[in-house]
């Protein structure tokens, strides 16, 4: 008899299975090739969630009605940092309500988890943060990242479990791993003195200033000097820049190029110079037990700090929901919030609505507003691919060894960074994760963006696999599974003329007193402190309507 | 193109014209027989004889008491000889069969089981049992086979000639040949296959053995299958390879989840490595150990809990379990099989004296870092022997964070006492260890000793501001290196492997890994 009720559990166990796989998203690679062994999951179809709003007339009536202050609508880096900034700020967790489209939040700076280890599914690191960000600091202080002030020098000590532990970073160039990014090996002297040339202007950047007193490149973009002398260098691309002060070096200029992509999705010809400058000259962080060039870390990437931000307020949060046909009230706005799962809309009406969402999203939501709430800001937004591999050994290649963040010259992708590197345990020669970013730099980013949203899953999995084999031939039966995000949107590049536009200045202003917007695209760089300041302004504005 | 087929008509064409072979008919074969069976006989006990000196140790009292009880078996077979009745010639392909499958097996099975069996001995004996027996009974059954084909004399005679000849052989090849080339698992298997072939060949030429030919090919097949598996398998068991690297004879090599362990053994000594790298010798171990204990124990008459990090051979404990005083003792050791082998092993249990067998001493198997993240005990005093900081994984439980997370499990009072890898070689690395610990809030206390298999090796004394004094408390007695004096001594640094300023290794920039691959590197290229 038990055998009997085992084999009908079992069977119902596996129909169970098979019912929820295709739901599960599990995909496997093509038959009859090395990678035939491989499954995993194909994530980023939140698109179709997404395009609900295309046409949301076809969504249904809302069934009930809720009241709050301040309705945020998005859930990444801003709107969670807006929501943690209220309840500092003296608003109760029943005044507040964040409505998030996904099924968790965290934007771009979520993360996954595999049998093996955590991972990041966009960010994953922190730079050491410029000491004079004190509201950055404060947060880190609260989440346990910054554990105190050494008295003497009056700087933070950071938690030396977050600090990015060592090795941190090693460049695959020439069959050989070399430690550190910048190119160094089999580089001809000619070219290293242009790098050098390179990092002694990029010294200079970093403590220049300008007329107005304030840093020439300062995070966050907003605290940089408005000085004509450096506005100027948003004119122009930063390859055009390059070109002209004489850095031609093919090894300095992949070094750049791979910097741009890293950070703003796009590629040295299509971002400003200032954007490139900036993002090594406004590197201005300082501890008492960390270098300016380190960065915090986690296995599970800025997710960590998403969480953090989570958990550090405790007003409510819809996930699976988005917000739609924004309307004016008497005594503010409304706005209908569908839950996808529940497939039910509630209409909420709030004094105050944070926009904490990608100004094409916030585009359509503003449709069934005046006009003069619209905002008009083109953005170029490149799609990514980040995919998690989970592997049972890495064979390596000679030299350095395995690092955090491992990039191998000349390559589409801008390398990969080891998810297990913090972990602590001996094992960690065995089983780990590794995150490999795959960048869609295009110069027409809808045609590179349905091109992603129709790539299959097996055709990912081979590119970043032909990729990686280069580096570490014999890797592919390692691969124990392979878990792909595709970011249709990505992040926002700051193209020339976007950060320092006055459209840019106008999109961020608050609307009425009633509609605030919070969202790195309204700073053109897409990084965790920006999303923080973004968070904290639009907090700052909905609090101060209020008094 | 038709030669083949012409020879073969041939061969069909006289076998049919010849009348069937009479049954004395082939005492060549017979006696060719006693020649390999006698040399296979001769072999196990041999094998036997060497196993028992190897992983047992004492050479003498081994391979006399292995010889005793395998002679004396085989009177026993000999006895039992005379209760065998019906087909001798049966009897005796049968009797070949087991004995190729005993014997050609007893190797390889000893080796896997010296790890899993705490009464090893009783194995090794039984084994030698076993083998004797069936050895024992095949001269006389042959002798009986034969009794009517040769006169008496005639018998005796070339019996027990072609027995001492085969004896002979095989005392000659067995350590010129046999164990130089093929190692002890595959000669053990070889010979096996040999008794094995003789009742094949036995089964095939006598023409009474048809109406059994049958059921019996079958099992001799299976047996010649499963020795040669056995034999294409047994660098795995045992890579005699790894014999080569090692100046002495393996006796034991496993591949752990971690690491791969090896010991071996000569005459004098065991060794234990751990990926190579050696660990202890069992000739001046106790230096060692003495030395990473006692300067810390004997200071603290009134500890109750210590804690053991790394040090899963038990020689530390053993160590600690000198001091009444102690309540309790927890080893955590990452690798299972490490803890399992000296928790179980006859002789590794002879050098731990048994001391991860005693209650007082709790053993876990789990990573070190995480384990004491998550500890809420305090302890008297906190032994760290981890293996030497070669990379990065290891290099972070030498770290500055770690060092905190201990200072946090240590009572009032207490020390911590961490082996440092040598001052003498790697100077940089020993005083980055001392530094580390100092940026942790520790006070520390360096010194070192001399093990001859090691050299001169440093260990890091650490407290909070204790009071601490080289004669503080009474010493257990029989230490045959540890006395008041000879820890002064050891406070003592002569210029050449004196302080010298390091950084202090964080996980951010493993500095000890990097001083430690410099210190090391010239030794090792």
């Amino acid at each position: 008899m038990p055998t009997r009720r085992n084999f009908l559990k079992q069977a119902a166990a596996g129909g169970a299975g098979l019912l929820l796989a295709p739901l599960a998203g599990l995909h496997s690679c093509a038959p009859g090739t090395s990678r035939s062994h491989i499954r995993g999951s194909l994530h980023g179809a939140n698109h179709t969630t997404g395009h609900l709003l295309r046409d949301a007339s076809r969504l249904p009536v809302p069934t009930h009605t809720r009241q709050v202050e301040v309705l945020i609508v998005g859930g990444g880096v801003a709107g969670l940092t807006a929501r943690r900034e209220l309840e500092r700020r003296g608003f109760s967790p029943e005044q507040v309500l964040l409505v998030e489209l996904d099924e968790q939040t965290g934007g771009n700076s979520r993360a996954g988890r595999s049998e093996v280890a955590a991972y990041p599914w966009g960010a994953h690191y922190l730079p050491i943060p410029d000491p004079r960000n004190h509201e950055l600091l404060g947060f880190l202080q609260e989440a346990g990242v910054i554990t105190g002030t050494d008295a003497a020098s009056g700087l933070p000590l950071y938690n030396e479990y977050y600090l990015c532990h060592d090795p941190e970073e090693r460049l695959y160039l020439h069959g050989h791993w070399q430690n550190g990014l910048v190119p160094e090996l089999g580089v001809p002297p000619e070219e290293k003195q242009q790098i050098a040339r390179f990092f002694k202007l990029i010294d200079l950047l970093r403590f220049a200033t300008g007329s107005d007193g304030r840093d020439a490149f300062r995070i966050p973009v907003a605290e940089s000097s408005a000085d004509e002398r450096f506005r100027k260098l948003d004119q122009v691309s930063f390859a055009e820049y390059l070109d002209q002060a004489g850095f031609s070096s093919p090894h300095l200029r992949w070094y750049l190029d791979y910097s741009c992509k890293d950070d703003y999705g796009a590629t040295t010809a299509q971002v400003s110079a200032w954007a490139g400058l900036h993002y090594f000259a406004s590197r201005k962080g300082r501890a008492r037990n960390a270098a300016a060039s380190d960065v915090l870390t986690w296995p599970e990437g800025n997710g960590f700090l998403a969480e953090q931000l989570r958990q550090q307020a405790t007003s409510p949060i819809l996930t699976n929901t988005i917000a739609y046909a924004l309307q004016e009230t008497s005594t503010g706005l409304a706005a209908n919030c569908y839950n996808v799962a529940t497939r039910q809309s509630t209409r909420v009406e709030a004094q105050r609505v944070i926009l904490a969402t990608p100004l094409f999203i916030t585009e359509r939501l503003l449709n069934s507003l005046p006009t003069t709430a619209h905002r008009a800001l083109p953005c170029h937004r490149a799609p990514w691919a980040v995919i998690n591999v989970t592997l049972d050994g890495l064979p390596q290649g000679p030299g350095a060894p395995l690092s955090w963040d491992n990039v191998l010259y000349g390559t589409a992708s801008v390398g990969y960074v080891n998810a297990s590197h913090q972990s602590l345990s001996l094992n960690a020669a065995g089983s780990k994760v590794i995150t490999c970013y795959l960048p869609l730099p295009a110069d027409n980013p809808t045609e590179a963006r349905q091109q992603a949203h129709q790539t299959p899953y097996d055709e990912w999995v081979r590119r970043i696999l032909a990729e990686l084999e280069t580096a570490h031939p014999g890797l592919t039966p390692h691969v124990q599974r392979a878990d792909v995000w595709v970011w249709g949107h990505g992040m926002v590049a700051p193209t020339p003329g976007f950060v320092w536009s006055e459209a840019r200045q106008q999109a961020a202003q608050s609307w009425q007193g009633k509609l605030f917007f919070a969202h790195t695209d309204l700073s053109g760089i897409s990084i965790f402190e920006e999303g923080f300041y973004q968070g904290l302004r639009a907090a700052a504005e909905v609090a101060a309507s209020t008094t | 193109m038709d030669k083949v087929p012409v020879r073969r008509a041939r061969r069909a064409a006289l076998a049919a014209a010849l009348p069937p072979a009479p049954a004395d008919y082939h005492p060549a074969l017979l006696l060719g027989s006693v020649f390999v069976i006698a040399t296979c006989g001769l072999i196990y006990e041999l094998i036997a004889g060497t196993l028992a000196s190897y992983l047992l140790g004492d050479s003498v009292t081994q391979f006399s008491t292995i010889i005793g009880a395998y002679l004396f078996s085989m009177g026993i077979g000999s006895w039992l000889s005379r209760y065998l009745g019906g087909s001798l010639l049966r009897w005796f392909i049968r009797l070949e069969i087991m004995v190729g499958i005993v014997g050609g097996f007893s190797a390889p099975l000893l080796f896997v089981l010296f790890e899993y069996v705490t009464s090893f001995r009783l194995i090794l004996y039984a084994l030698v049992s076993l083998t004797g027996v069936l050895v024992g009974l095949e001269i006389p059954l042959l002798m009986r086979i034969l009794e009517n084909r040769f006169e008496f004399k005639d018998l005796v005679s070339r019996v027990f000639t072609f027995d001492y000849i085969g004896a002979l052989l095989a005392s000659l090849i067995f350590p010129l040949v046999l164990v130089p080339q093929l190692g002890l698992i595959r000669t053990s298997l070889l010979f096996g296959a040999l008794n094995v072939v003789v009742a094949g060949v036995a089964l095939y030429r006598f023409p009474e053995t048809r109406p059994f030919r049958r059921s019996l090919a079958g099992g001799l097949v299976v047996s010649l299958l499963a020795l040669g598996v056995c034999f294409g398998y047994a660098e795995r068991i045992q890579t005699y390879t790894e014999g080569m690297a090692f100046q002495d004879q393996v006796i034991y090599s496993k591949s752990t989840t971690y690491q791969r362990i090896v010991l071996t053994k000569n005459q004098r000594e065991l060794r234990l490595f751990l990926n190579g790298n050696l660990q202890f010798s069992s000739l001046d171990e106790y230096r060692y150990h003495e030395a990473l204990v006692h300067p810390a124990m004997q200071a603290l008459p009134q500890a109750r809990r210590a804690l053991v990090l790394g040090g899963g051979d038990g020689l530390a404990v053993r160590e600690l379990l000198k001091y009444p005083q102690l309540q309790s003792i927890r080893l955590v050791d990452l690798d299972a099989g490490m803890t399992r082998l000296f928790r179980q092993n006859e002789m590794l249990l002879g050098l731990n004296k048994r001391a991860l067998l005693h209650p007082k001493v709790e053993v876990i198997n789990g990573d070190a870092y995480q384990w004491v993240r998550q500890d809420t005990a305090r302890y008297d005093c906190i032994v760290v022997d981890f293996p030497d900081p070669g990379n990065y994984s290891i290099g972070k439980l030498y770290s500055v964070a770690f060092y905190r997370e201990l200072e946090k499990r240590l009572a009032p009072g207490g020390w911590v006492v961490v082996q440092s890898t040598s001052p003498y070689v790697a100077r940089q690395s020993f005083w980055c260890v001392s530094h580390t610990l100092q940026a942790a809030g520790f006070t520390t206390l360096p010194y070192h000793c001399y093990v001859p298999s090691f050299g001169e090796w440093g260990f890091v004394l650490a407290g909070r501001n204790a009071h601490w004094r080289p004669d503080a408390g009474p010493l257990p007695p029989g230490l045959r290196y540890i006395t008041p004096a000879t820890i002064r001594d050891m406070r003592f640094f002569p210029p050449d492997m004196s302080e010298i300023p390091t950084e202090v290794n964080q996980l951010n920039n493993q500095a000890l890994v990097r001083y430690f691959e410099e210190d090391w590197g010239p030794y090792v290229h």
